[in-house]
């Protein structure tokens, strides 16, 4: 189940994305950061993407927010964007 | 799913039919009805983005705000040159510092997918003769009738009864789609970002895909939609379209090629001009104050100075 979820982020990172060019205004962009979510933490991790996505909105101001580990607690800073 | 939109179903069903009663001012009430109920979905596409204009005026903003942050951005530049990522991260952190994001965020596009659901639902309903929100009666029976092109606003390529207008006008349609956005995307690239450096050439190499991929994706899914659905698509690409070359034109991004040929321009006219301030020269700006932008900075350097030490 999350190889399928996050099997369509990439799909939307490759064929979609690109058409819309860089538009997130947090660092990593929400799509690696859902990735990183529900890799790390399941169905929670969905709802925590769900709750990224809200906040990127036009009255936000961004900023670099990292998933964390679940043991570690430190940020996940695998893989580019 | 359907109760949720039927608010929408009103929204959009009442702007066309709006639109559609308005236009009978224009052609002639009971005539013309496939013109005007072409324009109606065009009128739509009006609407919703003159009502996404503030959000694009703000992030226009946000990126003009970013030339106070150019020396910025370069020392960021060069310090992490190897990093891609520390770059990106310490962007981000720069512009949140400064509380200002050129950025636009998915929500535009997010906002709009409803609507254009709501739009295939309408319009699917016109074929099957249901009515929804204020599409109903006469008028149903009417923009049953209407056409773009000699083709059904309601039909699809793929429906059993199309005939060939219909096929000749969707192909139409999805080639200029493709078209469209490939142009759009293109002068994004070439004219509007700034400079790409060896570490983007991954994005390039993607974009390039996409150019490719867009008319198939176009293709698959144009084939399913009707006609109307179609002419919003092509409608808001072109208004898409018109919105960025205007302001790559106008208010371009800092280091893109396009600001330095618009400082280029500028700086020919101030010497024609005699000292003609800069910013005089450009009408959008006036209600933006530079100042406060500028002002701030000496502060948040001091700032960043002390950090780093």
């Amino acid at each position: 189940m999350k190889k399928l979820i996050t099997s369509f982020i990439k799909f939307y990172q490759t064929w979609i994305s690109p058409a819309f060019g860089p538009r997130c205004k947090y660092y990593p962009s929400c799509s690696k950061y859902a990735t990183d979510a529900i890799t790390e933490y399941g169905a929670k991790g969905l709802a925590m993407a769900a709750w990224r996505l809200f906040r990127c909105n036009p009255w936000s101001h961004g900023g670099v927010d990292y998933v964390l580990s679940k043991s570690s607690n430190q940020p996940i800073k695998s893989g580019a964007n | 799913m359907g109760s949720i939109l039927n608010p929408l179903y009103f929204a959009v069903s009442w702007v066309i039919v709006t639109f559609h009663s308005l236009l009978g001012y224009l052609f002639g009430k009971d005539s013309h009805e496939s013109i005007k109920w072409s324009l109606s979905i065009i009128g739509l596409v009006i609407v919703i983005r003159i009502i996404l204009i503030p959000l694009f005026v703000k992030q226009i903003k946000s990126q003009r705000a970013l030339t106070a942050l150019q020396p910025h951005m370069k020392e960021i530049q060069k310090k992490h040159k190897d990093d891609r990522q520390k770059q990106s991260e310490e962007m981000m952190k720069l512009y949140k510092e400064h509380k200002t994001n050129p950025l636009a965020s998915c929500f535009p596009i997010i906002a709009q997918a409803p609507i254009f659901f709501a739009l295939f639902t309408v319009l699917n309903g016109i074929a099957r003769n249901a009515p929804h929100g204020f599409l109903k009666g006469d008028l149903l029976i009417s923009a049953q009738q209407a056409k773009f092109f000699g083709a059904d606003l309601s039909s699809t390529f793929l429906s059993t009864n199309t005939n060939t207008q219909t096929k000749l006008v969707t192909i139409a349609l999805i080639v200029f789609m493709s078209a469209t956005t490939f142009t759009t995307q293109r002068q994004l690239m070439v004219k509007g970002m700034p400079k790409m450096d060896s570490s983007n050439n991954m994005m390039l190499q993607q974009q390039k895909i996409m150019l490719y991929v867009f008319p198939i994706i176009f293709a698959v899914s144009g084939v399913n939609f009707p006609v109307g659905v179609l002419i919003y698509w092509s409608t808001t690409n072109l208004w898409t379209f018109g919105q960025q070359f205007y302001v790559i034109k106008r208010n371009p991004t800092p280091g893109s090629p396009a600001y330095e040929e618009l400082m280029k321009k500028r700086a020919v006219k101030n010497k024609d001009n005699g000292s003609l301030p800069e910013v005089t020269n450009e009408p959008g700006t006036t209600q933006i104050d530079p100042a406060v932008g500028q002002r701030q900075q000496p502060s948040k350097k001091k700032k960043k100075n002390k950090k780093n030490k």
